[in-house]
């Protein structure tokens, strides 16, 4: 339906010629990073910037392993970020459904009083949490970080906003069929809500993995410790190993790069439009 | 049965905030019970998060406020504050900046990254080609370890040797900006660098919003022979709305409680924040972790809450509107 | 049904988080297992030689390490510690406004009366408990002492045919010295001195004649001639540019490492790094030395700022006793030599360490560097006061602003006068 005038295919070369001068901003400091990794910590940081190092030291990809339990800490990790994640999407998205679909007492109150507390930031009652949780006897392990992490208030918001995008005549038609609530949320919501669903993934994924206070304050002991608590223990009082530093948030970004690129394919499928139609 | 289900369809506006219903129905015992049941079915789909959410975030949340009348240091006796841990706050010449640099800060934030974000979103939700590659690229910065992308910042907008400021020289800039080390320009570099940071993020929710738009739209429209940009304006931004709302409160919300970004970038060196780019949850952090009044940190917090609150209110409301 | 398939394997993996995550207390076979909590373990030396040490003349004793990072170490340690329910018997103690936190919390137990029922002497510390006391009661036990001094690089004196720094140099001298050695531009440039971002490369030259007190706000005028001289520096390229400095997290280890800095004022613990940066090839400054810090007029030389790190006892321990004798050790002779031994400075004063450390494979042959370990007057750099962590932010902040040219040195002195009063007042 589109000809091709000249003009647009300037507008297009225009596009293109943003992407990529775009793309650049954005892969600049990890190419800084990746060069960085491979320096000595004192040559990390002089100028002029020498984006190829003479000599790569590609002894700091080994002994990331060797000076830290890096392997213990990104199993710990992996195991963190599994369990929340998963917890983290059923318990919104179920949640979500009664906010967007439902009508019960007390709802909007409820929903405002969810989001409100998103305001509130950690470091104001990350006392009183501890000592509650250390009173139950959660201190130094992993169920601390998966209680503080699995139940958030920005996957019900998510869920809901998103839920709300599908149009209510769907369920009508379901409960007119004779389907119950869940049988509505397991089979007709749920599969619609694949982009969204996709989208808290990728964003519990990466805040769980990349969680550094929370960690901090309840995993002490080495064998409960987490990746980002490994990369921090390389800046000391007195001396920082920042090549070790580069070097490790390389290796630790690629899982999440590969979540992102295994979960891209549903951002692009969308919504079976057809089967919308009210 | 399916009447009740009938009647209620209607009772909820797009965004699902009930409307306000004029006409009072006269229930039944039978549609008493009926509703009862309806809630106890929705609050079991709460319950799961709600639970979890109740005992290990609200409780303490609550009791954190309760502090903020309190003086404790963590350990010893608690004592009755009343109101003077807000008095203190608001002679704090600190805490008033900080008040000052979050507003601007979220002020200057909020709006451009939510037009990076759509733009991106818009433009990489084409057929073009390395469009998966473009997306992947652009959500590096929300993925990046912060110590390691605050170090490359702080390096390429390095004052006299950093690589922006040749260009900018080279470029014909006589004097340009010493960026984070200047306190006029400071706060100006961390919004660049958030915007950097979280345009990828807000991207994916816009794509993700982009996949639920019906395509039929889209259709109809070019039937009516509507050009580009109105396509954009009667049918794509409406139709997002839901995600747009989502985005708005999230960031405003995210920028009021920024404060790694600002440390790392700004508190590089000396480890503390100047008037220039102090911002609440620092003067929180400090107030609970250094000095540990966590009755101040907990009176801080209430006055960010307060803020909050009464932002995302207004928001909802025009949401409704 | 998938559903409830996940459902249970999310149950499961719950479940098996709980027991995993259980924490093993102490083992069953008699022995008394000490929980002591500290910074940077794996970097540091001596806490291992520490432990190595004790366990060795207390075999019934096994030494457990908890390491809570350096950068937040004391706000991790006193969280752990609040509402009493902590697991550790013994902890290092950071910095005075830790310390003090720690202290006003209640969270310490008094060392004093143990110390006296011990008959341990207390002069051997060198003035550091009256330092560290709060009324007749101390709260913890230093066991390392570092003060700092002037570290220069020799290959580059010879290159510039300029004579060595002494053990005796007003700051007048010292500021010539370092104009004489810097050269060069662009990646060979070689910088006279290096100041590192932290406030007491600078501010604390100030204070080193013993008449003011950092923490004593109103007139910080005194501080000007030091500020001054730096920014000169700055200005006339004779040390790195604080800004650049700052944004770019240039280390003071690196710039020495690379040769790029002729002098540099840092503390003692400096030494033990260099000398394994030396042996492990990833430093190129193998020919240095050391002198006394420089001095202002009519000062004695000698004189310069300490830093301690201590160890204290948690009133929550349950095991006291046990932690006490710990600490003696660590804070007594044999810690002091298998500390000097690393290359460190016991606080403790065993006239030995000035030659263990001296005949350190790798420190300098020369009679100054060695002579150079000799203190005549050590002040603390934060003194212990009720409000010090207050004082200490602020002190921060405004050399921060003095130093990146925010703020001149009369008005950044003026508003940190002003803002430290509003602290003391409050």
């Amino acid at each position: 339906m589109m000809i091709e005038s000249s003009g647009q295919k300037v507008l297009k070369v225009l596009l293109y010629v943003f992407l990529i001068i775009m793309a650049a901003i954005m892969l600049l400091p990890f190419l800084w990073m990746l060069s960085a990794s491979l320096k000595q910590d004192r040559d990390v940081f002089t100028f002029p910037i020498q984006w190829i190092p003479a000599e790569p030291e590609w002894g700091n990809y080994s002994r990331i392993w060797t000076q830290i339990p890096l392997l213990t800490y990104i199993l710990n990790t992996v195991k963190l970020t599994i369990i929340v994640t998963l917890l983290q999407l059923f318990t919104s998205s179920f949640a979500a459904y009664a906010f967007a679909k439902l009508r019960f007492k007390g709802r909007n109150a409820l929903f405002l009083g969810y989001i409100a507390t998103i305001a509130v930031p950690w470091q104001a009652y990350m006392v009183p949490q501890f000592m509650m949780l250390r009173g139950m006897g959660l201190n130094n392990t992993h169920l601390a970080i998966i209680i503080l992490q699995a139940f958030s208030a920005f996957g019900v918001f998510m869920m809901k906003q998103f839920y709300e995008g599908i149009p209510t005549e769907l369920c009508e038609a379901a409960r007119i069929d004779g389907m119950t609530e869940y049988g509505i949320y397991a089979k007709i919501m749920l599969p619609l809500a694949k982009p969204s669903l996709s989208t808290l993934t990728i964003f519990t994924f990466v805040n769980t993995w990349n969680d550094f206070l929370g960690p901090y304050i309840y995993l002490t002991r080495d064998n409960l410790k987490t990746i980002q608590l490994g990369l921090r223990s390389f800046i000391g009082q007195y001396s920082s190993e920042y090549g070790l530093i580069m070097a490790g948030s390389v290796v630790t970004m690629i899982p999440v790069i590969a979540v992102f690129l295994a979960l891209q394919k549903y951002f692009v499928e969308g919504v079976a439009s057809s089967g919308l139609k009210g | 049965m399916l009447k009740k289900k009938e009647s209620e369809a209607p009772a909820f506006t797009a965004n699902g905030l009930p409307i306000d219903r004029s006409i009072k129905i006269v229930k039944s015992k039978a549609a008493k019970r009926e509703e009862v049941k309806r809630n106890l079915v929705a609050y079991s789909f709460i319950a799961p998060n709600f639970i979890g959410f109740a005992i290990f975030t609200l409780v303490p949340i609550v009791f954190a406020f309760a502090l903020a009348f309190l003086n404790w240091n963590g350990n010893t006796e608690m004592t009755w504050a009343g109101l003077d841990n807000f008095k203190y706050i608001f002679t704090n010449e600190m805490f008033l900046a900080s008040l000052k640099n979050t507003f601007v800060y979220t002020i200057g934030t909020v709006p451009l990254t939510l037009v990076v974000a759509l733009f991106l979103a818009i433009v990489l939700n084409q057929k073009i080609r390395g469009r998966n590659f473009f997306r992947t690229v652009s959500f590096f910065p929300y993925v990046g370890s912060l110590v390691a992308i605050t170090a490359v910042w702080n390096m390429l907008f390095n004052p006299s040797m950093g690589p922006i400021n040749e260009i900018l020289i080279r470029l014909g800039v006589e004097d340009p900006p010493r960026w984070i080390a200047d306190n006029d320009w400071a706060m100006f570099t961390i919004v660049l660098f958030s915007v950097w940071k979280y345009m990828g993020y807000y991207m994916v929710i816009y794509l993700a919003g982009l996949q639920g738009i019906n395509t039929e739209l889209y259709e109809a429209a070019s039937i009516d022979g509507v050009n580009t940009w109105q396509k954009f304006w009667y049918v794509t931004l409406p139709q997002l709305r839901n995600t747009t709302f989502f985005i708005l409160i999230m960031l405003t919300i995210q920028c009021f409680k920024v404060y790694d970004i600002v440390y790392m970038l700004a508190g590089a060196g000396s480890g503390a924040l100047s008037q220039a780019t102090t911002v609440l949850v620092y003067e929180i952090y400090n107030s609970a972790f250094r000095y540990w009044r966590l009755g101040v940190a907990s009176a801080e917090a209430l006055v960010l809450f307060a803020i909050v609150l009464v932002v995302t209110i207004v928001q909802f409301k025009l949401d409704k509107e | 049904m998938k559903k409830a398939l996940a459902l249970l394997l999310i149950a499961l993996i719950s479940l098996s988080a709980v027991f995993a995550g259980g924490s093993s207390e102490s083992a069953a076979d008699g022995k008394t297992t000490l929980t002591w909590a500290v910074w940077d373990y794996a970097t540091t030396s001596y806490y291992d030689a520490l432990i190595d040490a004790y366990e060795a003349s207390h075999p019934d004793v096994n030494v457990e390490v908890i390491d809570l990072g350096s950068a937040d170490y004391q706000t991790a340690l006193q969280i752990q510690l609040s509402g009493g329910g902590s697991e550790f018997d013994v902890v290092a103690i950071k910095d005075i406004p830790g310390y003090n936190n720690l202290y006003k919390a209640g969270l310490l137990a008094d060392l004093a009366p143990l110390a006296e029922r011990d008959g341990l002497d207390l002069s051997l510390y060198g003035g550091i408990i009256e330092q560290i006391s709060i009324g007749d009661s101390f709260y913890e036990l230093p066991f390392k002492s570092d003060f700092w001094v002037l570290f220069y690089n020799k290959d580059l004196f010879d290159a510039a045919g300029v004579p060595y720094p002494t053990n005796d140099m007003t700051f007048e001298e010292y500021d010539a010295l370092a104009r004489q050695m810097t050269s060069g531009s662009g990646a060979s440039k070689v910088y006279g001195a290096h100041y590192h971002t932290w406030r007491s490369a600078i501010q604390l030259f100030g204070i080193l004649d013993g008449k003011h007190q950092i923490t004593d706000g109103g007139d910080y005028s005194y501080l000007k001639p030091y500020y001054e001289m730096a920014l000169a520096q700055q200005a006339d390229g004779i040390v790195q540019d604080y800004a650049t400095l700052k944004t770019s997290n240039i280390h003071y280890s690196g710039v020495f490492y690379n040769e790029s800095v002729a002098m540099m004022n840092m503390g003692s613990w400096y030494i033990a790094t260099l000398i394994t940066a030396n042996q492990t090839g990833q430093s190129d400054a193998q020919n240095w030395g050391i002198v006394k810090y420089p001095h202002a007029e009519g000062i004695e030389p000698g004189t310069t700022l300490g830093t301690i790190g201590a160890l204290a006892i948690p009133s929550s321990s349950k095991q006291q006793e046990a932690a006490w004798d710990f600490v003696k050790f660590v804070c007594g002779e044999e810690g002091g030599k298998a500390l000097a031994g690393t290359g460190n400075f016991p606080a403790y004063q065993i006239p030995e360490v000035k030659d263990i450390v001296a005949s350190l494979e790798g420190f300098p042959q020369d009679q100054n560097s060695k002579d150079a370990l000799s203190v005549t007057q050590l002040y603390l750099e934060m003194p212990l006061h009720d409000k010090s962590a207050e004082i200490e932010v602020v002190l921060n902040e405004f050399h921060d602003q003095i130093m990146t040219g925010n703020m001149s040195v009369d008005d950044g002195l003026a508003e940190m006068g002003k803002r430290v009063d509003a602290v003391l007042a409050n």
